[in-house]
């Protein structure tokens, strides 16, 4: 076939028609976008859920976004300049947990941002002893406050680390009131440093996460470095979407019986705690509306084509896409369910 | 094993290399925002062929920092600040080429020294590492900290810079991901907003040691610049491996020295060269000639540094836990893979074990080849004239300092303010060696030192915890001393 200009011009025509739909979405949209995230590690989860969600926004939208690990104060400044849609923000349940716990830096998001949508979890929050300890399960741990044994749990304060916690004191308050007061923290940074306070006898439990300390699970019991599980604080119905074989020794069935309802630290007697760890993004108040809307538009898109979901999986996060409406919503319910949860533990202190 | 030697595999290592060595050389440029750059790439690469390209932007990227330290007295990284002591004055005095070549060699054997260690004793190494506790890791910094007597030339003032570097460096908040209370402090009133997350330690040191050095200049008018001649540039009659033979034990024992602090999370890479400094300081016949351009500065330091990078591995690999900043974003790529890092890795992965190994020695020597033989054209960057080169410097800067943070504009502020503040505290007495050297430990002797009190109820905890407290000790008080005795010999011969 000979191609001259007139080919050229259709072909060009065609091309034109067919990127029609995108271009409409994409021309309510700055041509370049920032997302700021919470964090300042490149190597942690919050960058890795964003990084998927903005390479997958990226395509579908026909926009550069680039992902800036800023850290969570830096991200609320830049967000809360930003009113032209150019900086839109991704975190998890720090976002409110923070304000929850008085950390400073932190605001109320509902009333300071707006929500967007929810992306994905990372169910992996956990809690753990170490493979010699006598406690073999939550319930051996709340009896023992209750029996007056101090049980120190090493927690990062201040948020996602605490929350589990929170929600051990006020299961023993519940259970056993009093018995609150024998569930002390023992406030550290890193996982490095948790795990150091296993070894170092300063604490019993320590806050943990299955992605980082499964393989120590797997180790000979008279290793100084071998744990256990007690608690992984994910709802059921997250970790059932995770893959059967779960992550390297330890099966799906075997995160489970971590989990409620296998192992319950009540809520209120009759309802379990949970806490999946979930990402989301936060958009300055003032933001055009037809952006977020352009926002949850492709990202239906994009989990309705699967393949974003199939990435997620791999990396261990359980998929959870929930249009900006919705996620306020949820977001706004647990935040309530957690608001409760600290009241409550602080009200007896 | 030799299925993993494709030949993209090692185009990556030397691509990743020769990449990282740019950015170390970059004033404000670091190893760690070469692999972070780099990162995404990883995941349509594969693991190993990933790690190819990561490892040797890393080692690239440690190495790298020594050019601008030697050339220009502007650590290209935190870890290379001890380098611009005596490789500065060795190039102002024409010497230039020949620090440069002390030092690759000295990165060279540091990084192999280190290699060996990893792949021999990684599993081990890591047992030993959790014996340290708060207590062990703060009586390190502390020993690191003992540097600043060591580097002032009047001990009083350099101990009080040395302080007030550290009280700076604890403005703003009180960490909570360092185990803080997430409370401000030290922060004057109205300077919240900015000052929430404190000075941001590589605006820091590009300012005091390159905006500073620029305004010296500008000061005392420009000077004519070096011509390749001065700086022999071209010839490497000056430079002789027999350097290495009175620097032997120096040479290895910062290498183990920077291995061994790679391997202690938490405690940093800048540690591992300031504490081989110090060593080499603390043992020399001639200490007095250290931060004068002495060449066994220059071999602690880099052998030091480039130490840490096989010894940070060993923390990553045995417990997944990263014992630096840069190979906290190895875990992403591991992450991305699906490929879990702990202590089953090494046995559960030997493919990929191998590869890093094969990677970090393909990177150390294509890191020799590269920077020996291209040694008199970075050394041609001193013959440039002033007026053209000190734009380009606070340009670098400028840029450097913007995009440490991902583009936060008061690291540009920060680097301007030290850069006055480095300017004006030679005039006034502060030395700013012992105050980089106390603002870059400050933090961490800090959470370590709050934490061990926590932790463990009272201050003898620091004098009983373990032998191994009782042998840092040991240590630190030798150091105090040979400071305390040099500066009093230092003073007769003044006299």
């Amino acid at each position: 076939m000979k191609i001259n200009r007139r080919t050229l011009l259709a072909a060009a025509s065609a091309v034109a028609l067919l990127a029609q739909p995108m271009i409409a979405q994409a021309q309510n949209l700055p041509r370049n976008m920032r997302m700021v995230i919470g964090s300042k590690s490149t190597g942690g989860d919050t960058y890795q859920a964003s990084a998927m969600v903005a390479d997958a926004l990226s395509e579908k939208l026909g926009i550069n976004i680039k992902v800036d690990a800023v850290g969570s104060s830096e991200a609320f400044k830049v967000l809360e300049r930003d009113k032209r849609g150019t900086t839109i923000m991704m975190f998890h349940d720090q976002a409110y947990l923070g304000h929850l716990y008085g950390v400073t830096g932190y605001d109320d998001i509902f009333a300071n941002y707006n929500i967007g949508p929810t992306v994905a979890i990372n169910p992996g929050n956990a809690y753990l002893v170490a493979a010699d300890s006598p406690y073999q399960s939550m319930q051996d741990i709340l009896q023992a406050a209750a029996d007056g044994t101090r049980v120190r749990v090493a927690i990062q304060p201040g948020g996602v680390s605490e929350i589990g916690f929170s929600a051990m004191k006020n299961a023993a308050k519940v259970l056993n009131p009093g018995s609150e007061e024998n569930i002390v923290p023992v406030n550290t940074g890193s996982q490095s440093d948790k795990n150091q306070a296993m070894w170092d006898d300063l604490a019993d439990v320590i806050n943990g996460s299955i992605q980082g300390n499964e393989q120590f699970t797997q180790l000979p019991a008279d290793d100084v470095k071998a744990m256990r599980f007690v608690w992984i604080t994910a709802r059921p119905e997250t970790l059932e979407q995770a893959p059967e074989a779960g992550m390297g020794g330890t099966s799906r069935d075997e995160m489970l019986k971590h989990a409620s309802p296998a192992t319950s630290v009540t809520l209120d007697g009759s309802k379990d705690f949970t806490f999946d760890k979930e990402f989301f993004l936060l958009y300055n108040k003032d933001m055009d509306p037809a952006v977020s809307e352009a926002i949850d538009a492709a990202l239906t898109e994009i989990y309705a084509d699967g393949e974003i979901q199939k990435r997620q999986k791999e990396a261990f996060f359980m998929p959870n896409f929930l249009p900006a409406a919705e996620a306020k919503a949820h977001l706004e319910d647990k935040n309530a369910t957690y608001a409760k949860v600290i009241d409550q533990i602080s009200a007896g202190n | 094993m030799l299925e993993i030697l494709t030949p993209l595999f090692l185009s990556l290592i030397v691509g990743g290399t020769l990449v990282g060595i740019i950015f170390g050389a970059i004033p404000g440029m670091t190893a760690t925002m070469a692999v972070a750059v780099c990162l995404p790439l990883t995941y349509s690469l594969g693991l190993e062929n990933g790690l190819a390209l990561l490892l040797g932007l890393y080692v690239g990227g440690i190495s790298g920092g020594l050019v601008p330290a030697i050339l220009l007295g502007i650590p290209g990284t935190p870890s290379s600040i001890t380098t611009t002591f005596d490789g500065y004055p060795m190039a102002q005095r024409g010497e230039g080429e020949k620090a440069l070549r002390i030092g690759i060699v000295s990165s060279f054997v540091g990084g192999i020294i280190s290699l060996i260690v990893l792949w021999l004793f990684a599993p081990t190494l890591a047992d030993f590492a959790i014996k340290f506790s708060y207590v062990e890791k703060f009586l390190i910094i502390f020993f690191a900290m003992t540097v600043m007597a060591a580097l002032s030339s009047d001990m009083l003032m350099g101990v009080f810079s040395g302080v007030l570097g550290v009280f700076i460096s604890l403005i703003g908040t009180y960490d909570i991901s360092n185990g803080g209370n997430g409370e401000l402090r030290l922060i004057p009133p109205g300077t919240e907003y900015w000052l929430e997350s404190g000075f941001s330690l590589l605006p820091v040191l590009i300012g005091l040691f390159g905006l500073a050095a620029i305004l010296e200049q500008a000061e005392i008018g420009v000077p004519k610049g070096h011509s390749a001649k001065d700086l022999q540039v071209g010839k490497s009659s000056s430079f002789s491996f027999r350097i290495f033979a009175t620097n032997g034990v120096n040479l290895v024992r910062s290498s183990l020295i920077g291995t061994f602090v790679g391997i202690l999370p938490g405690v940093g890479g800048s540690a591992a060269s300031i504490i081989a400094y110090t060593n080499a300081k603390t043992f020399s016949k001639t200490p007095e000639k250290f931060g004068k351009g002495e060449p066994a500065g220059i071999i602690a330091s880099e052998s030091g540094n480039n130490g840490l990078t096989g010894g940070a591995l060993v923390p990553l690999l045995s417990l997944g836990i990263p014992g630096d900043s840069t190979t906290a974003l190895l875990i992403g790529a591991f992450t991305l893979q699906g490929i879990q890092v702990g202590p089953l890795f090494i046995g559960n992965n030997p493919v990929t074990w191998d590869a890093m190994i094969i990677a970090m020695l393909i990177a150390n020597v294509a890191m020799f080849v590269m920077m020996y033989f291209a040694i008199r054209y970075f050394a041609l960057v001193v013959t440039i004239p002033k007026h053209i080169l000190f734009p380009v410097i606070l340009m670098m800067c400028v840029i450097g300092a913007y995009t440490i943070n991902y583009g936060i504009m008061f690291d540009v502020w920060t680097l301007l303010i030290f850069g006055v503040f480095g300017w004006l505290a030679s005039k006034i007495g502060i030395e700013v060696a012992p105050f980089i050297i106390g603002f870059i430990l400050g933090p961490s002797a800090e959470v370590y030192f709050v934490k061990s009190l926590e932790s463990f109820g009272d201050l003898t905890i620091f004098f009983t915890k373990s032998w191994i407290a009782v042998l840092l000790w040991v240590l630190i008080l030798g150091s105090i001393v040979g400071s305390v005795l040099m500066s009093r010999k230092q003073r007769r011969m003044n006299q």
